[in-house]
């Protein structure tokens, strides 16, 4: 650059110094894509490192478990023990399907409208006892899943004797989706445009009815999506129902009744002695994937369906 | 009527080589100032909303014409820290009195927001008729009169009355915003205010807001913020001039016919902005 100054006419100025641009360019160009590839290589390598464990239990839980899904009676039979004459006599586990259904139905019916209201309340309200709820929520999110087993075993299951029972089970699955949902909704209902908001109060609706009938319809979506990544949570939660539910033999709705669980049956038969019963474990285990795969798929369906329609 | 007001006509009309001749007010603002968390936004402003005429306010970026027209309807309620200072009358009555409705102001002044913002979860109906059923008002032979006379006045009928059921998110973007004008005339309020209702629109879409805004106020009184002179000198009858001052706060500069804001301004200033000078 300092020898521009000796040129002699400013259309050589300007030759030279457009020849030296293009120099730098094009070194610079060089270096980049040299970074970018290096980068790109990375990601990649990244990826698969991720997705090995994730395809070879995919592959380990078809190969094992498919067989024990596929045997007679595996989803309509109740469990059996093996016995020295009948090794291989495991029965069903209708039971364990049943039991982490009814447990989780129960757990949504009183999770769902707490949260959701809840959710909008953080949203709607810059009150302290809202930033106090936040952070409880926030706490409760990342607390150990066996605390609310721990909760649920001292407070419904003893103190108020109830004893164990699915909705003991329920319960401590509540308690566990409960912090989810409410956050979930509190963003959904951030994210609606105050514009909207506005047109509802400039039409002479008063702030609950905005609330009701305008932001909670336009935040569906995400409070939805919520919800269902909570179901998917609880639903495979082992900790929680472990000391509870009582592992009950029978098919029942009935709420005081004793259930089982899915996860809960994984637990019992891992330890198991009879290898008939380990190996179920896998089919056990496709079922549970399989739940927690139909529910978040549905989940993206949906929103994407409902995304479309506006 | 108040000594304030009057003296504030009399001097205009002294001012002006054609005495004005004027209706009866729709609103009256005496002395209006706008603060957020103690900062005035906007400062005494003092001028007169004349019945079935388009008034609009004019001015540069952040001399509160916005900010002004939200305190016609008490938008600014909700917002923390916001305090009006000053009367604005409507119909002889102050109102933010204490003993008046909020939510019955909103109902007698309508708005219409800068983007078009129909609630995007309800029908082309629900939409028309929201305004309606957030009074309580659940006849279904009521709402059904509603939804079409409020979708006629805005030009909407015609192009909507085959699929009323349809979500109002798949109209057109000036078609949401006629759908908002139908949405807030179905309350038929006494003055509709439109915050800059055409700045998101093509010009073609902007036209039949225009032209709507002409119709409409046979029925009802207009006030209308725009960044556009052209638009201002087109469509309104009457024009108020902000500025913001030193403070950053804004002031109203003059107030007065459209045809004298544009033609014949009493203020230096006043001819800089509309001859397109700065702002």
């Amino acid at each position: 650059m300092s020898d521009i100054t000796e040129l002699d006419t400013p259309a050589e100025v300007g030759h030279q110094m457009r020849e030296e641009i293009r120099q730098i360019s094009v070194r610079v160009r060089a270096r980049r894509q040299l970074r970018s590839r290096i980068m790109v290589t990375l990601c990649a390598v990244a990826l698969a490192i991720t997705a090995v464990p994730l395809v070879l239990l995919m592959y380990q839980l078809f190969r094992r478990g498919l067989p024990v899904v596929l045997h007679a009676g595996f989803f309509t039979q109740l469990p059996q023990t093996p016995s020295l004459i009948a090794p291989n006599a495991t029965g069903g586990v209708s039971n364990a399907i049943l039991g982490s259904l009814v447990l989780t139905v129960y757990a949504a019916i009183m999770a769902i409208p707490v949260g959701v209201l809840a959710g909008v309340y953080l949203a709607e309200s810059d009150s302290k006892l809202a930033a106090v709820l936040r952070v409880v929520a926030q706490t409760m999110a990342g607390a150990p899943s066996i605390l609310m087993g721990l909760f649920a075993f001292a407070f419904v299951v003893r103190a108020l004797h109830v004893g164990f029972s699915a909705i003991a089970g329920s319960f401590a699955l509540a308690v566990l989706m409960l912090p989810v949902i409410v956050i979930s909704s509190e963003i959904a209902v951030r994210g609606v445009p105050s514009t909207l908001r506005e047109a509802g109060l400039a039409l002479g609706a008063k702030p609950h009815m905005v609330s009701l009938k305008i932001v909670l319809p336009a935040a569906v979506t995400g409070i939805v999506t919520g919800i269902i990544l909570a179901i998917s949570r609880a639903i495979g939660e082992t900790a929680p129902v472990l000391l509870v539910i009582g592992g009950g033999y029978i098919n029942s709705w009935k709420p005081l009744n004793p259930v089982s669980a899915l996860p809960l049956l994984i637990f019992e038969d891992a330890k198991s002695e009879w290898p008939s019963l380990r190996t179920e474990v896998w089919g056990i285990a496709l079922v549970l994937v399989a739940f927690v795969f139909v529910l978040s798929l549905s989940a993206r369906i949906w929103a994407s369906r409902k995304q479309q329609a506006r | 009527m108040d000594q304030e007001f009057k003296t504030h006509v009399e001097t205009k009309v002294a001012a002006s080589t054609t005495p004005l001749v004027r209706g009866a007010s729709a609103m009256q603002l005496k002395n209006v100032s706008v603060a957020f968390h103690g900062r005035t936004a906007v400062r005494d402003c003092t001028f007169d909303i004349t019945k079935n005429r388009v008034t609009s306010l004019i001015g540069p970026s952040g001399s509160g014409k916005t900010t002004l027209l939200r305190a016609l309807n008490r938008l600014h309620d909700l917002t923390p820290g916001a305090k009006v200072a000053g009367q604005i009358m409507l119909e002889g009555t102050d109102i933010y009195r204490g003993d008046i409705t909020v939510t019955e102001l909103r109902t007698r002044v309508g708005m219409v927001f800068q983007r078009p913002n129909p609630f995007p979860t309800m029908s082309i109906y629900d939409n028309a008729v929201s305004g309606l059923r957030f009074n309580g008002v659940k006849k279904k032979a009521i709402l059904d009169e509603a939804a079409e006379s409020s979708l006629k006045s805005a030009a909407l009928w015609d192009s909507v009355h085959n699929r009323l059921k349809v979500a109002a998110s798949n109209l057109s973007g000036g078609e949401q915003q006629r759908l908002c004008i139908a949405r807030a005339l179905a309350l038929d309020p006494e003055v509709l205010l439109m915050d800059e209702p055409t700045s998101a629109l093509d010009p073609i879409a902007t036209l039949k807001i225009e032209d709507l805004m002409m119709t409409l106020k046979q029925r009802v009184t207009v006030v209308i913020v725009t960044h556009n002179m052209q638009q201002a000198a087109r469509i309104s009858d009457d024009c108020a001039f902000l500025l913001m001052g030193e403070d950053r706060a804004g002031e109203l500069i003059e107030f007065d016919t459209t045809e004298k804001i544009f033609n014949n301004p009493i203020d230096p200033r006043t001819l800089d902005y509309t001859l397109g000078r700065f702002g």
